[in-house]
């Protein structure tokens, strides 16, 4: 390091600071002036292939290193009545199974040898597929890639395997409280639903090889898929490769669009009994999608409500002025034309009763009474401010660009975002707060051991006991 | 006249930094990248300029953890990184003045209370009343001082992103980014929080950490066992507590010995920060000595940690628990900078990392015992000797006692014939893309430059490191498993599901 001039240099200073002075006064934190922000996001180029295949290519030459993300229009809502876990198995034996060129050994070693990674994941509305290289092996990087989207073979044993790792994966859901709660108010919250039904021992049992082929028919062609490439790579490379490996691909699959869960027209309290010391407090309802004009509201009401840090309602209340949670707090998880709203809470069993009511007036005093200027203007200058983390990365930018055009959002969805949230009244919180919160349908899930609860949960309403396995 | 000559001192700096940085563009080439200063007070600052966002990532490593706690008093770093969230002199209240009046009376009648209830038993129940009323009194009127969570609003709303803190064995750290014009907001919180931190909310914070317990260790069997299985393998030296505290000490956490640790550790001396992202080094350096400079270092006393005496013979213990099995399965070791260390990092990778390594084939793909193997190297933590550690979950109806007999078979092999010329390429090749993939992020960068910074005293061991791994043989691997894989020097920890 040629540091020894600039560290005498700095020794100075701070001497000087030290002996020299007292400490002057603090600037209060509102007093710092701030210098201005500029920035502008790199241009993310779109290619499309002859066969549909949308490309997103961003590059970035700092690390020697090539990212590839597939993603494909599918995922578990579209498992078969009886074969639930089917997307998840399909991605997994993908991954593991072989291809027509190399078996699923030979993959694994390659990629090993490498230090490359491919992971295939299938979620409830779309599966990825990534591709992680070093420059130097883009090319059998990509090769396996290629093969692994187009030509799987689903090898018997790889397939045993992967059922009996995922059956044992569903008998260790309920060693963690935590994981059983979220995956039993899935269950709840989209109750006569296809995104409701989940997978169980049963249902993995009855998935076979014919499945799994059947499946990746149906959902892996190229007008199903958008990638994002990004590093250390140049646009023009990128296409070359890209339409090399996956240019004569030409199946066509189809792919119905599943409609949005409907509203539930009768609230649901639901009680799961384990017995450990802690309870686990879920309550939510539907929200707005990205396409609806209350989503810029309801962004700005999750945020007071419990998901802008410390400041936020329930976090505030439950866990700093009463100490009964470490974890509290709300989600929102938007999709285009739905979206999903939680509040939870962890805590002691004693009290359970006393947590769920806190939430329960928090979501019911932002229904009737205004939300102040000041709450308002401090989530729209945190959201604001944040807006800037959207852009940190070139695999980030590149993949942000490819959603909005896999869930049909306007092009300059993210130009209007922030001019949109500073247009938020206060009307329109209590006017998006009284449409959505605590309807006659939301859907509460309580686990833990009632018989110490402070107060019993019938105090809520009707109880319905649920059980975690199927 | 002071003001003037530290603005001409900066200039100066500017000029020759402008100099320096000119020859440092090489992409991935760490040690041109990084700029490193001490100021007086013996503050250490690393920063690496990098400009693909407006935004910077800021790393607070202070060299102190769970290990430096006096025993009776675990859970006391941990509870002190919440307890830093709460404020100081100037943020968090409407008049600290008045409000400090009130924190004293509080915090007499805690430790009055905590005596009392301390007696168990023998606790005089009417006295307990008198003193939870009298301090739920007090509290009220604390608490019309209080501007609950300051702090979180301040980064909040400008931009914070990440914000976090962590307490480990070794180190307490306190993280954030920010957009990169928001430098100065970071310095004014965190020097004062490092110089004036008011430990307001001490009562209804402690039961937070309680409840954090509950969630992340009570309810969870196979974080018991790792509670029980550290506590057994180490005998002497304090890896053997949980950070979070044990269950008894944990509600009477104590404020007279918080403020002393606070004191001795929480020191400029005894403090490591990473700035990586858009920024400019010397402005950052000028809002670094502006704000921490004139905090004064702290004489910190040695440390007497105990020293673990060696393992003579194998330890073993099981947990009955409403859970699957699961096994641990844990070797003393040296830690960094020692050559051996070197050689568990290949083993570790040889082992567990990726589908081809020794373990993952063997356990999950051939003979199907196992859902899952990972191993670490450096558990739990790595200022100290530590240990080399295999964790596995049986897949039913198989055992932790055949998964237990099939893992040492592989180790067995390690001592008995050489890896491959291949394995050992692959093993070396992993850990540079590893190396490489860490540096993608501003946080990841400030984090690992920070981390070893404080943990092996200079940055430079993470790019020492790559070139050291490159020499190790397959014959040192081979002496390191003979001399530490063996019976005598491992410790077995089973959680077995009750019937």
């Amino acid at each position: 390091m040629k540091r020894s001039p600039l560290l005498y240099a700095i020794a100075l200073i701070a001497f000087t600071l030290t002996i020299g002075c007292a400490p002057s006064p603090l600037v209060r934190p509102e007093g710092i002036h701030y210098p201005p922000l500029r920035f502008s996001t790199p241009t993310v180029e779109r290619v499309e292939l002859a066969n549909g295949i949308v490309l997103f290519v961003l590059e970035d030459h700092e690390l020697p290193l090539i990212n590839i993300t597939a993603v494909v229009r599918t995922g578990s809502v579209y498992d078969p009545v009886g074969k639930e876990g089917l997307a998840d198995m399909t991605a997994s034996v993908m991954r593991t199974g072989g291809t027509v060129h190399m078996t699923g050994d030979e993959i694994d070693e390659a990629l090993d040898y490498m230090a490359a990674t491919i992971s295939v994941s299938a979620g409830r509305e779309s599966a990825t597929v990534t591709l992680s290289v070093m420059k130097q092996d883009i090319d059998m990087g990509l090769k396996v890639f290629s093969d692994i989207l187009i030509n799987p073979i689903f090898d018997e044993d790889k397939l045993r395997i992967a059922k009996e790792l995922k059956i044992e994966a569903l008998r260790r859901v309920y060693d963690n409280p935590q994981t059983m709660a979220f995956r039993e108010f899935t269950r709840l919250f989209y109750r006569g639903n296809p995104r409701g039904r989940l997978d169980s021992v049963r249902s993995v049992t009855n998935i076979a090889r014919v499945d799994m082929a059947r499946f990746h028919r149906q959902f892996f062609f190229p007008a199903n898929i958008m990638m994002a490439v990004t590093g250390d790579i140049t646009k023009d490379e990128a296409v070359a490769k890209i339409t090399g490996r996956f240019g004569t691909w030409a199946t066509i699959g189809s792919v119905e669009t599943i409609p949005p869960p409907a509203k539930h027209d009768s609230p649901s309290l639901n009680y799961l009994h384990k017995d450990v010391p802690q309870s686990i407090i879920i309550l939510g309802n539907l929200g707005p999608g990205k396409k609806d004009p209350d989503y810029y509201t309801f962004e700005i009401l999750d945020f007071i409500i419990g998901s802008g840090g410390f400041r936020s309602r329930i976090f505030d209340e439950v866990r700093s002025a009463r100490g009964l949670a470490y974890s509290a707090g709300s989600f929102y998880a938007p999709r285009p034309a739905y979206g999903v709203f939680g509040a939870y809470a962890f805590t002691k069993t004693a009290s359970t009763a006393e947590s769920l009511s806190v939430i329960r007036s928090i979501l019911e005093d932002v229904k009737i009474s205004a939300i102040g200027n000041e709450n308002l203007h401090w989530a729209k200058k945190s959201i604001d401010s944040a807006f800037i983390f959207s852009f940190t990365s070139p695999s980030q930018i590149a993949l942000q660009r490819l959603m909005l055009e896999y869930n049909g959002l306007p092009e300059d969805f993210l130009k209007t975002y922030r001019p949109m949230i500073q247009q938020v009244s206060p009307d329109d919180l209590q006017r998006v707060a009284q449409k959505y919160l605590l309807q006659e349908c939301e859907t509460t899930l309580v686990v833990g051991n009632a018989q110490h609860f402070d107060r019993p949960l019938s105090e809520f309403g009707v109880v319905n006991e649920v059980k975690g396995h199927d | 006249m002071k003001l003037h000559i530290i603005r001409s001192i900066s200039w100066l700096f500017i000029t020759i930094v402008s100099v320096t940085l000119s020859t440092s563009c090489l992409a991935y080439d760490l040690e041109n990248m990084v700029q490193s200063y001490t100021l007086d007070n013996g503050l250490k600052v690393l920063i690496v300029e990098r400009h693909f966002s407006p935004t910077v990532a800021f790393y607070i490593r202070y060299n102190v953890g769970a290990v430096n706690e006096s025993s009776n008093y675990t859970g006391t770093a941990h509870f002190l990184e919440h307890m830093l969230f709460k404020g100081t002199q100037t943020i968090g209240t409407t008049n600290y003045r008045e409000e400090a009046k009130i924190l004293k009376k509080i915090h007499n009648v805690i430790e009055t209370l905590d005596t009392e209830k301390m007696k168990g038993e023998n606790a005089d129940l009417q006295k307990v009343d008198v003193y939870t009323r009298e301090l739920a009194q007090l509290r009220k009127r604390a608490d019309t001082f209080v501007i609950e969570n300051e702090i979180d609003r301040l980064y909040t709303e400008n931009g914070g992103a990440d914000l976090n803190a962590s307490t480990g064995y070794d180190l307490t750290s306190y993280h954030v980014s920010l957009p990169s014009n928001k430098i100065e907001l970071w310095a004014r919180i965190e020097s004062d929080r490092m110089n004036n931190p008011v430990f307001r909310s001490f009562f209804s914070e402690r039961n937070v950490v309680i409840e954090e317990r509950r969630q992340t260790v009570e309810s969870k069997p196979p974080r018991k066992l790792m509670e029980q299985f550290l506590a057994t393998a180490f005998t002497l030296h304090p890896y053997r507590r949980p950070i979070l505290g044990w269950k008894s000490e944990m509600p009477f956490l104590n404020l007279t010995y918080m403020r002393h640790f606070f004191k001795i550790y929480h020191s400029p001396n005894n403090t490591v920060i990473a700035v990586v992202g858009d920024v400019s080094p010397p402005d950052v350096m000028k809002i670094i000595i502006r704000y921490f400079g004139g905090i004064a270092p702290q004489e910190i006393p040695p440390s007497h940690i105990p020293v673990e005496p060696p393992q003579q013979g194998e330890r073993r213990i099981e947990l009955v628990a409403d859970s699957n099995p699961e096994i641990m399965i844990g070797y003393h070791k040296p830690t960094l900078p020692s050559s051996d260390d070197y050689a568990f990092d290949i083993i570790d990778i040889i082992l567990s990392k990726g589908r081809t390594s020794r373990l993952y084939t063997k356990l999950i793909n051939v003979e199907e015992l196992a859902a899952s193997i990972t191993t670490i190297n450096g558990f739990p933590a790595s200022r100290y000797p530590n240990l080399f550690l295999l964790h596995a979950a049986p897949r039913y109806p198989h055992t932790a006692k055949e998964v237990e007999q099939s893992i040492y078979e592989e180790i067995e092999r390690l001592k008995r014939e050489a890896v491959s010329a291949r394995e050992l390429k692959k093993a070396k090749t992993q850990l540079k893309a590893d190396f490489i993939r860490g540096l993608k992020s501003n946080s990841g960068l400030a984090s690992m430059l920070s981390y070893f910074e404080a943990i092996a005293g200079d940055y430079h061991y993470i790019t020492d490191h790559i070139k050291t791994v490159e020499k190790i043989t397959t014959a040192d691997i081979m002496e390191v498993a003979k001399k530490y894989l063996i019976a005598e020097n491992r410790t077995v920890a089973i959680l077995v599901q009750k019937q």
